[in-house]
């Protein structure tokens, strides 16, 4: 049996993170979904206090990134999540505003998975968050290395 | 150092050359001349000295013929005889050439005079003497000899010699004194005249040693200068570039931190409009109860009077929200656009202009026939460039031109190209409508425009284009009247070097 897979979702912009999350339930996905405005209380979740990831241990983990943080860089979070060995097997989804393409380069190149622009049109960015609910419903998601 | 010293100096330094010049000239002259006077005097020295010796030599051709008149008288020898009229024959030759000698001194003149009566009446006695003796009266001979000595005919002759000896040594007294003088003026003339020429010489190594250490000076100021100059305009550079940088930087943190809050602008405003449209449809539902037939299909709203006005007016609220949204998410991309542009490398390469040209013509020929314009690309001199900033502004300048063409006449659009100082020149003119005068500023600003707004755009074309010039190091502008078309100018570098630009991205 499968565990449930938990999506952490990284946002700092609560209009955005509720837009998200009504978006991606209206897709039909149900599992639980953890919200952190900041990268400090995200690294905090992800990595445990001792910094080592080791609580995240068995945890299958979903993680939708922002890129522009108010006390870090999404960047950083994506690097350290995909050089931690309990951490690095858990999909990426990269959701920002940013659309340049260095950027995007960059993201890849650390180990993301996916990359989404926000669309300023609510019509597109509606229908990405729902496709990405539907990618959510299907995908399989291995729990962090033991 | 003031132009007015700087000519001071020169005319001194004109000043000195001709002093010594000058003095120079003088001492040659008056040496020379000294020289000469000299020789002279030294001539008449001489002069005097041989009038003396011919003096003494005339003397002693009288003393001999006398000595040999009396051996003759006493002893009767022809030895004696023949010695005597030898003496006497050369009398008269050395008395003439005393004449010559002392020809030019009128008292020796005087005095030759009366020496020649006095050695005539001599040589007269000599005569008397000597026939005396051939007839054999020795007696009356010797009266004679006698005679000769108690007149005083000797006496006479050594007076008149001896006073023009003395004549003689006091010219040569004179002379000498003379001729010392001219010898010694001579030579200190020369010494003065080399003295002062060594002077003017000394004061000229000083004035050009002077005018060397002025201008060395001069140089060290201005490299100096031109090295602080440098720095100077290093410096500006450098904080105009950072300032640049600085900018765009600014344009595209904020234009991307302005796009986060208007998703959710846009997000919450199509929540609302989905709200609205629940709200609406179920005061549609509780108001209007059909009294008969079919209830109303599903997610069909259904208002009366004040209802369905409020319902207008929220979905009129809501759209100009959205519109407003749109119009500002283009504006932003726009900026972002531009910036990210400006942050773009270059990379120059060698690039066949007018085959760049006719690309470009070409997928602008749809647009080109339905306005009914023809492109005419004349010969165009090749660059070494960026190719996407010189497609892009040629291909914006291009569809502008057909954009903005007078509707109803058949459009001409000539893109010409020529060279000057290592600047490719290009004009890209049209018979199109035309700008104001006082639009020709304002069209380059970003997000203006200028004429009828019949034509869709956003006003960030041109500023774009000049943007790219500015960053290729070209300038552009424009010329134009309204209704009689315009002509757009790009000057730029034929060979854009990466250093200028790159270095500070």
């Amino acid at each position: 049996m499968t565990q449930p897979v938990t999506i952490i979702m990284i946002e700092d912009d609560e209009g955005h993170a509720r837009l998200i999350e009504r978006n991606i339930r209206r897709s039909g996905v149900n599992n639980e979904i953890v919200s952190f405005t900041n990268g400090t209380d995200a690294m905090m979740h992800l990595f445990g206090a001792d910094g080592s990831g080791l609580v995240q241990k068995g945890n299958a983990l979903l993680i939708l990134l922002d890129l522009n943080l108010p006390d870090m860089t999404g960047i950083d979070i994506l690097k350290q999540i995909k050089e931690n060995k309990y951490l690095k097997a858990s999909p990426v989804v990269v959701l920002t505003t940013t659309d340049d393409s260095q950027e995007i380069k960059r993201c890849y190149e650390l180990g993301c998975n996916v990359y989404i622009t926000k669309p300023v049109n609510y019509e597109n960015f509606a229908n990405a968050i729902r496709q990405l609910g539907l990618f959510f419903s299907v995908i399989q998601v291995p729990p962090a290395a033991s | 150092m003031t132009a007015e010293a700087l000519r001071r100096r020169s005319i001194w330094q004109i000043l000195l050359f001709a002093a010594g010049l000058l003095v120079l000239t003088v001492i040659s002259a008056g040496s020379v001349y000294l020289v000469n006077k000299a020789r002279d005097d030294s001539k008449w020295v001489l002069h005097t000295i041989e009038a003396e010796n011919q003096i003494n030599a005339l003397l002693l051709e009288i003393r001999r013929a006398e000595s040999a008149a009396r051996g003759y008288l006493l002893t009767q020898g022809e030895g004696f005889k023949a010695d005597h009229e030898k003496a006497v024959a050369a009398i008269i030759p050395a008395l003439d050439k005393l004449t010559r000698l002392t020809g030019d001194n009128p008292a020796q003149r005087k005095s030759i005079d009366q020496l020649s009566a006095a050695i005539e009446i001599r040589l007269g006695q000599f005569a008397q003497e000597l026939d005396f003796i051939g007839q054999n009266r020795p007696d009356e001979a010797a009266a004679l000899v006698r005679e000769a000595a108690s007149t005083g005919t000797t006496a006479e002759i050594s007076k008149v010699a001896s006073s023009m000896i003395q004549e003689e040594e006091r010219l040569f007294r004179l002379r000498s004194v003379n001729s010392d003088r001219s010898q010694t003026l001579a030579a200190s003339l020369t010494g003065i005249g080399s003295g002062l020429v060594v002077l003017l010489a000394l004061i000229s190594i000083w004035l050009v040693q002077r005018s060397a250490r002025a201008r060395d000076e001069a140089e060290a100021r201005l490299r100096d200068a031109y090295a602080n100059l440098e720095t100077v305009v290093d410096e500006r550079t450098a904080d105009l570039r950072e300032a640049n940088n600085e900018i765009q930087r600014f344009a595209y943190i904020v234009s991307h931190d302005l796009r986060s809050p208007l998703v959710n602008i846009m997000g919450f405003t199509s929540e609302l409009e989905e709200l609205g449209g629940d709200i609406f449809r179920r005061i549609g539902g509780l108001t209007h109860v059909p009294a008969d037939g079919p209830p109303p299909a599903a997610g069909e709203i259904v208002l009366e009077g004040p209802d369905k006005q409020l319902s207008a007016d929220f979905s009129e609220a809501l759209g100009f929200i959205k519109s407003s949204i749109g119009k500002m998410d283009r504006l932003i991309s726009a900026i972002l656009n531009l910036t990210r542009e400006g942050r773009r490398e270059f990379v120059p390469e060698k690039i066949d202009t007018r085959e760049l040209i006719e690309a470009i013509v070409s997928t602008l020929a749809h647009q080109a026939a339905e306005a009914q314009a023809e492109i005419h690309v004349a010969p165009l001199p090749d660059l070494v460039s960026d190719r996407l900033a010189l497609e892009q502004i040629f291909s914006n300048l291009i569809d502008n031109a057909i954009k903005y063409l007078k509707s109803g006449a058949p459009g001409e659009i000539r893109i010409r190209g020529r060279t000057k100082l290592g600047y490719a020149i290009f004009e890209i003119s049209d018979n199109g409508r035309g700008i104001d005068p006082k639009d020709h500023q304002r069209i380059f600003d970003l997000f203006r425009r200028a004429g009828t707004q019949d034509k869709p755009g956003q006003g960030i074309g041109l500023a774009h284009v000049r943007a790219l010039v500015r960053r290729l190091g070209g300038t552009m502008s424009v010329s134009s009247e309204l209704n009689t078309g315009s002509t757009f100018t790009i000057t730029l570098p034929i060979t854009w070097n990466a250093s200028n630009r790159n270095a500070d991205q």
